[in-house]
């Protein structure tokens, strides 16, 4: 054994941490733990059979929900569409029946001049 | 069933008696090598956190004790690489700190101490485990997941490196 070899060893026995360093540890353990139970209590809750169940329901309920609104304002946009179209098909049938009377109306009084 | 029963969270107390029993090594392998009290905290601390995190796949004392070991001295390296903590001087420039005559033991013993941190980090991890931890070369080649002629070849350079160094410090005050 060399005196390098009792030297090396010397300089680098164990030394103690500062004061206070596991309860420092523990205290960073324990703060994100802290902070994560107000969330972590409120999923908890869901974890219960008794509201599993539940849970599944309303999820259901909620599909279901949402799907029959989509369906009935997908029917309200088509009728909304199909009641433009027969506006715009009675405006044209209505310009073109006042051109038609317009006609025989001239019509007519040629005939009464002659 | 039994890979259920072994991830188990280690319960407060006992994590404190562990964190206790092994705060003296992790933060010593740390303070030798950054030479840094505050760094060395910080980096303690972060080992024994991560420790929290996989208690529940070390199954004794002794795989906590290598876990530690091993976990602490690669974040050291790690750091030393990230911070630039690794010797800004070439080896052959770092002076030698002078020992005034009268208390060579005690001042050689600082002086090396500076020596070893002074190394690239590969040697200094791996006079640090040898001198501080007392480990064989098998347990460092095994601890650092480096082949065991690497760990003879360079632990025999640094060791080189420092009795060249001390040697002249000596010489220089007898």
């Amino acid at each position: 054994m060399s005196r390098l070899d009792d030297a090396l060893r010397d300089a680098l026995r164990r030394e103690a941490p500062p004061e206070g360093f596991a309860e420092r540890v523990m205290a960073r353990i324990q703060a994100p733990q802290e902070a994560a139970g107000g969330w972590a209590k409120w999923l908890n809750a869901f974890r219960r059979p008794q509201l599993r169940w539940a849970t599944a329901l309303a999820a259901v309920a909620l599909a279901v929900g949402t799907a029959e609104v989509r369906s009935e304002m997908q029917r309200r946009a088509e009728g909304e569409r199909a009641r433009d179209q027969v506006m715009l098909a009675l405006r044209i049938t209505g310009g073109k029946l006042q051109m038609t009377r317009e006609m025989v109306r001239r019509i007519g009084y040629a005939r009464r001049e002659q | 069933m039994a890979a259920a029963a072994k991830v188990v969270t280690p319960v407060r107390a006992d994590f404190e008696g562990i964190v206790r029993e092994h705060q003296s090594m992790v933060f010593s392998i740390a303070y030798h090598f950054l030479h840094d009290r505050p760094a060395a905290e910080e980096l303690s601390q972060d080992v024994f956190l991560q420790l929290y995190k996989s208690m529940g796949a070390l199954e004794s004392a002794e795989h906590v004790t290598r876990w530690l070991r091993r976990v602490t001295t690669n974040r050291c390296i790690d750091q030393c690489r990230r911070s630039k903590l690794m010797p800004r001087i070439g080896l052959d420039q770092v002076a030698e700190p002078a020992i005034p005559a009268g208390l060579p033991d005690i001042m050689l013993s600082r002086a090396l101490s500076q020596l070893v941190a002074s190394l690239p980090a590969n040697w200094r991890a791996l006079v640090i485990l040898k001198y501080q931890e007392e480990m064989e070369t098998e347990e460092i080649a095994r601890a650092l997941d480096m082949p065991v002629g690497t760990v003879k070849s360079q632990l025999s350079r640094a060791l080189d490196f420092l009795r060249e160094k001390a040697s002249r410090m000596l010489r220089e005050t007898v």
